[in-house]
Parts: C-alpha cells; structure tokens; sequence
C-alpha cells in the first residue's frame, strides 16, 4: 500500500463513517416516531413521502447499510492492505453515487422539498464516488494479492 | 492473527453500537424544541364539530388533515378515546389542510363540511379516514366523494352545490389561519384544555393523560 493509497483509505473511511452517521439517525427517526406528523417543513414531506421506501424497506436504512459496507471494507484494507477489498468498495461507490444521483433528482423535481440529511448523504456519496474511483485506478495494475 | 482479528474487529463492533446507541439516546430530544406554539386555541364553541360533550372536564381540540396519514393514524386512537370516555370528554375537529402537500386536502375538508350541512360531518369524516388511502391517491377524488354522499343517503344535488360552496371554503380557510396563527406546522395538532400535547404515541399514553386529567 503506497501512501497515496493509505491516505485514500482513511478518507474512505472517514467520509463512509460520515454518512453512515446520517443515514443512521434518519433510520432511527423514522423507526422511533411510529406516526411521523404531516408538516409543511421540507424533511419530514421528504423522508414521508412514498419516495423514501422502495419495497416497505426505508431508502434511510439501505443508505445505512451501504455506508456500513464501505466502512467495514476500508477498514478491513487498511488492515489486510489486500487491494481487492478497497477495489469492491469503490465498485460499490458507483451504485450509491447512482442512487444519489436518482434521490436528489427525486427530491428537486418529484418532490420539490429539501431534505438537508440527504444532502448530506449525497455529498458523502459524491466524495466516496470520487475517492472510489480514485482507488481504482490506482489499484489497477498492483496484483490483487497482498502485496502492491 | 486470530486475536488480533477478535480485536479489530471486536472494537469496530463496539464503537459501531455506541454510536448507534448514542443517536438513539441524543437524537430524538429536538423534535419537542421545534414544536413551538405561540397561543391557546379559541375554545370549542356549538359552532365547532365537537363528539362528546361539549362541557365536559376535559376538550381536545385536533387540528387535522383528511389527507395526512398520521391523522390516519391517530382517527382510530381518538375513536377508541370516544367509545371508552363517551360524555367525560368532548373532541373537537378543526381542518388544517396542508395544500402544498396534500392536492386533495381541501376538497376532502370541504366534502366533510357539505355532509356536515346535511347533518353528517361525523360519517363523512369517519368515511374519508377509513377509505384514506384509497382516495388519496385516486385522480378522480370527486367521484368518489360524491360516492360517499350516496352511501350516506345525503342529497346528492345540494351535496355537489356544496363541495364548490365558497362560504365552506372560507370556513376552512379560516380555520387553517388560525393554526397558522397558533404557530401549528403540521398535523395532527391536539390541544387538550387549551394546552398544547407533544402527541401521544399510543392509545394507552393518550388514555393516561385524559384519565389523569378527569381525575385532577
């Protein structure tokens, strides 16, 4: 593992930490109020509109499994330094950036109300999208073994 | 190497429950800050829709949406509170209808005061939460409603007359302003006595904090 790599990896798994944080809590609000109230505030229209489930499951808890991932698997990088755990992460990275992508088009034109928590989690994605893509390319002609 | 494993990712495992235990613990105390209200509500008068009795001990006022899923929620509470406490109590609907979320809100509100003008505010508002989710998402909510007048044998002329009524629409205006002015930013909003309630979650919170009133 070069230092670039290294330094890559912990803002990896700084900025995964990070979102996992936010979507953590949205999961809590929305399992703890079991009646969320209507209001005109831009949030809760967001998190309760029937955008923010796709199949009964909450879009804030797939959010906060998929930061878990990428925590788990850049710290198990930094530990084990095998390339091809960081390399799955960052494959991971382009679907969340994806789904970024879809929630906050979903949020500016279907829903046209602001949720600051899933700007949050959009930025956090962006980051790991552009870090995750960084790793790749670096990774790319190490051998996926331990050694680099 | 295991042990340093159990170690690893035992700590990872620890720091990640304390931070979820954490958001748990700290998260959900601002939700009462933000819930400020600047003034009591106006007491339930004979003009009011009011189940109960209206000199009771103890009035709850819910200021509500036909079309906000909470209120959904809480109708089968508040039914259970009026079957249970009967006269002891008087409840007391007031339409805020949160338009720019819900397309169907006014109508619905109007819909309940042109069945109230026939002496059916009740049924049609029983009616519209039960059937909530089926006209919330229907495109052609006014056929259905006209459907409910039906099944509630209300006449169906006056009742078509009224939906487009423009003194019911002001009623309901008038009473969307007052929550406004109440500092109310969503529903549903219960006063009791004149207090506003951090809304109770079950029906057996709301049932202790009515009983404790009765008997104070």
């Amino acid at each position: 593992m070069t230092r670039q790599l290294k330094i890559a990896a912990i803002i990896f798994l700084a900025v995964s930490a990070l979102g996992f944080l936010d979507a953590t809590y949205l999961t809590i609000e929305h399992y703890r109020g079991s009646i969320p109230p209507c209001t005109i505030k831009g949030c809760e229209i967001v998190l309760t509109s029937e955008h923010a489930k796709i199949a009964g499951i909450p879009v804030a808890l797939l959010g906060s499994l998929y930061y878990l991932t990428l925590l788990i698997l850049s710290i198990a990088y930094l530990d084990s330094k095998k390339n091809a755990t960081i390399r799955l992460a960052s494959y991971f990275t382009i679907a969340g950036f994806t789904a970024s992508l879809y929630f906050v088009y979903l949020m500016l034109f279907v829903i046209k109300e602001i949720c600051q928590y899933c700007l949050v989690s959009a930025t956090t994605s962006t980051l790991l999208f552009i870090a995750g893509m960084y790793l790749i390319i670096k990774t790319r002609h190490g051998s996926d073994g331990v050694k680099n | 190497m295991a042990k340093h494993y159990i170690i690893l990712w035992g700590s990872v495992g620890v720091a990640i429950i304390v931070l979820v235990l954490g958001l748990i613990y700290f998260g959900g105390k601002s939700d009462e800050s933000s819930n400020i209200i600047s003034g009591e509500p106006r007491q339930v008068t004979a003009l009011d829709w009011v189940r109960g009795d209206i000199t009771a001990k103890v009035t709850i006022i819910e200021y509500s949406d036909f079309q906000c899923p909470a209120c959904g929620a809480y109708y089968p509470v508040i039914k259970r509170l009026e079957e249970k406490f009967g006269s002891q109590i008087a409840v007391g609907y007031r339409h805020f209808p949160l338009t720019q979320i819900h397309q169907s809100a006014e109508l619905a509100a109007t819909a309940a005061e042109a069945a109230g003008r026939q002496g059916k505010f009740w049924e049609m508002h029983d009616l519209l939460f039960e059937n909530q989710k089926t006209w919330s998402t229907n495109s052609d909510v006014k056929e259905i409603f006209i459907g409910y007048a039906k099944q509630l044998q209300l006449n169906e002329g006056q009742f078509i007359n009224d939906l487009a009524a423009k003194d019911l629409r002001e009623k309901i205006s008038a009473s969307y302003k007052e929550g406004v002015s109440l500092g109310i930013t969503g529903t549903p909003t219960f006063f009791l006595n004149g207090r506003k309630l951090s809304a109770p979650r079950t029906y057996d919170e709301f049932e202790k904090i009515i009983s404790e009133k009765l008997n104070q």
